[in-house]
């Protein structure tokens, strides 16, 4: 009960704050402040799941926490910290360059980005695959304000299209999560969604029901975590909502429907379908994967560039829950995460310097901005999984697991992705770095516009040459 | 063989369904929208006095609220404001849908009849029959419609079949749970409705086929 009041305090704190219409430049000091004071909350509360004898913790009769899932909700915290936090320079340069909407669009921001955050650490905390769902629906429909933000043509497509793909995508889920409970019902008369009771029946389950409610549930959160073919709203929507939404959007919501697909799978391995539950996400993921990395090579947007390889990192993240391992899963995610909401944040920065979103169009941001340029070679290196970098230490440990387990073919066509990626990605990166450009920058960036991105490579930087990524294995 | 009265109840709410697809007229396809849940409301009502489980008489007046009178009245409200009273044409001429539709009918059944069931659980493979038929001209309905309030109708229905199976296959999810749902589905089309009234503003039309300025 606890935990659900320290969750829900400081997200209900910035929707008054946003009703009693606080001035702008206010919020942009305040929303930081109380997000990183979240973060503590949440570290605080979740602490004991790590250090204490039971590695888990129940809260009320449909929620609760394991270690998996603690580690989500921090991960979760720490990309909405950092992306509101950016969010406060980030503003401040549209307010200069005059972009701004109008003045209470920002104040609304805050608004649905506090409701997003509560609503996406509900999906950890649900226990439930009812509530579960509910969650998840709920990201799509306040992430939908976000994506909304800039009020204009493109906007309005990019947000119909996320709002109405996501939506009947997630209805699939929902009758996925239906199947579950009929399946339940043929052990438990009253039937159950509580993924633990459903864990310790797994065997007696109703097989047919598992298997066709696995599939729906699969292709439902796959359409929200952007697997191809199903991924065509996300380039749209990430590429149209401003840059601390978009880093929102690829560094936290798709966590949440690749877990909930994580907890259906770990249920179902437990089952005589064992191989469903490894195969079909092990192809697909590398279907995705092999996919987004053609989409790489012939990208005209720069955010869109950033999409695609969120989608790529997807595929990888769904083969390793595939593989049976939620642990890289994790590791991946919270590689992934950080630095794409490095990139993501620095492209908003970029895209505001040059005035536009065309990757054929930016060119000598080394000359424009230096410090923007260098970061953004680190975080994009650490995108794509070079070494020193946490994704690299990761990505090895999946081909290692991939090899063992006999998935050999799936091996060598996340190498040939990964590959392809990451040439895709530094030639792009290389032409808007280098050349010149006709254009005098609109903006000079400060040190201060780099500082999260960097802050964020830097842990990337970390979970690469510490053993951070070996003690996270062992403690989960 | 034996039909029970919910089941008559949602197979000819699944033929409401298909007859929906036969008309481009937002207004009949609002009033057979709203006449299709009213009969899944009853056929609820007529489970919950059968079982004599009292929620889901709570579920059947929340459906039959929202889902029946609620929904399509801010639906219809919309085409009026926006002067939008029949879609600008649908992708299959009319009859074809209609005749697609009742070969996936048909197949539904097929489908239904293959579902592992219980007479413990109360299983109907009828009920799942019409859910799953409604699932598909929901489809075929979002599918197949250029008008953005259409899509929305598509999107209702396609709830409606799930709510169907959900109700024949496992006497209805837990209260809080539906209820949860329900709130998720009303918040949704809240914001489908205020979208569709910006893109107006914006485009001067809400044909979603037009809407294809975002491309790789």
């Amino acid at each position: 009960m606890k935990i659900l009041l320290g969750i829900c305090l400081i997200p209900t704190i910035i929707c008054l704050l946003c009703l009693f219409k606080v001035s702008n430049s206010a919020m942009r000091k305040l929303v930081p402040f109380l997000l990183w004071v979240e973060l503590a909350i949440i570290c605080f509360l979740t602490a004991p799941v790590f250090t204490g004898i039971s590695s888990t913790i129940d809260i009320l009769a449909d929620f609760g926490i394991d270690r998996i899932s603690a580690a989500f909700l921090i991960l979760t915290n720490v990309v909405a910290a950092s992306s509101l936090s950016h969010a406060a320079v980030f503003f401040a340069n549209e307010r200069k360059l005059g972009n701004l909407t109008a003045p209470s669009n920002e104040i609304w921001f805050y608004f649905y980005a506090a409701l997003f955050l509560a609503a996406m650490d509900f999906v950890f905390l649900s226990v439930n695959l009812g509530f579960l769902w509910i969650s998840i629906e709920a990201t799509t429909l306040f992430s939908a304000a976000l994506v909304y933000y800039g009020r204009d043509k493109h906007a309005l497509e990019a947000t119909w299209k996320y709002l109405i793909v996501c939506s009947v995508g997630i209805a699939f889920a929902l009758l996925g999560t239906i199947l579950f409970f009929a399946a339940s019902q043929f052990c438990i008369p009253a039937g159950t969604l509580d993924i633990r009771t459903l864990t310790a029946s797994a065997r007696q389950l109703q097989p047919k029901f598992v298997q066709l409610g696995y599939i729906f549930c699969l292709l439902g959160y796959g359409t929200k975590a952007g697997l191809f073919p199903l991924h065509t709203w996300l380039p749209d929507a990430h590429s149209e909502a401003p840059a601390p939404a978009s880093a929102m959007l690829s560094g936290s919501l798709l966590n949440c429907a690749l877990f909930a697909i994580c907890r259906l799978t770990e249920l179902v391995k437990l089952t005589d379908h064992a191989a469903l539950a490894t195969n079909v996400p092990v192809f697909w993921g590398a279907l995705t994967t092999l996919t987004s990395s053609l989409f790489l090579v012939h990208q005209i947007g720069l955010k869109r560039l950033w999409a695609y390889s969120s989608i790529e990192n997807v595929g990888i993240m769904l083969s390793a829950i595939g593989l049976g391992s939620p642990a890289l899963f994790l590791l991946q995610a919270i590689n992934h995460s950080i630095a794409k909401v490095a990139l993501f944040l620095l492209s908003g920065n970029i895209i505001q310097v040059s005035g536009t979103k065309n990757l054929h169009q930016i060119r000598g941001i080394l000359k424009a901005s230096p410090a923007c340029a260098l970061t953004l070679i680190l975080a994009a290196a650490a995108v794509t999984g070079m070494p020193p970098f946490g994704s690299f230490v990761v990505e090895w440990l999946i081909l290692l697991k991939a090899v063992s387990t006999g998935q050999t073919l799936f091996a060598v066509s996340l190498l040939a992705a990964l590959a392809m990626g990451f040439i895709a990605v530094s030639t792009h990166v290389c032409n808007i770095l280098f050349g010149a450009s006709g254009k005098e920058p609109r903006l000079v960036l400060s040190k201060i516009h780099v500082l999260i991105p960097l802050l964020l490579c830097i842990c990337s930087l970390c979970m690469g040459v510490t053993g951070l990524t070996q003690e996270i294995l062992g403690i989960l | 063989m034996n039909l029970l009265p919910h089941e008559v109840s949602l197979l000819f709410s699944a033929v409401v369904a298909c007859l929906a697809l036969g008309s481009l007229h937002l207004k009949v396809n609002l009033a057979l929208f709203s006449f299709q849940t009213f009969l899944i409301a009853v056929a609820t009502a007529i489970l919950a006095h059968v079982t004599g489980d009292h929620e889901l008489y709570v579920i059947a007046l929340a459906i039959f609220g929202f889902k029946a009178l609620a929904a399509p009245h801010f639906l219809s409200w919309i085409s009026e404001k926006l002067t939008a009273p029949r879609d600008y044409g649908a992708f299959l001429p009319a009859p074809l849908s209609m005749h697609l539709c009742l070969v996936l009918f048909v197949l539904s059944f097929a489908l239904a009849r293959e579902l592992p069931t219980s007479q413990a659980a109360g299983h109907s493979w009828l009920g799942a029959a019409a859910g799953i038929s409604m699932l598909l001209s929901g489809l075929i309905l979002m599918l197949t419609r250029r008008l953005a309030i259409s899509q929305v109708v598509g999107f209702l229905v396609i709830e409606n079949g799930i709510y169907t199976i959900a109700l024949t296959q496992t006497r209805g999810m837990p209260l809080m749970v539906e209820m949860g749902i329900l709130l998720d589905l009303l918040v949704a089309v809240m914001v489908a409705g205020l979208l569709i009234f910006k893109i107006q503003k914006s485009f001067e039309h809400i044909d979603i086929a037009q809407l294809t300025d975002l491309r790789d």
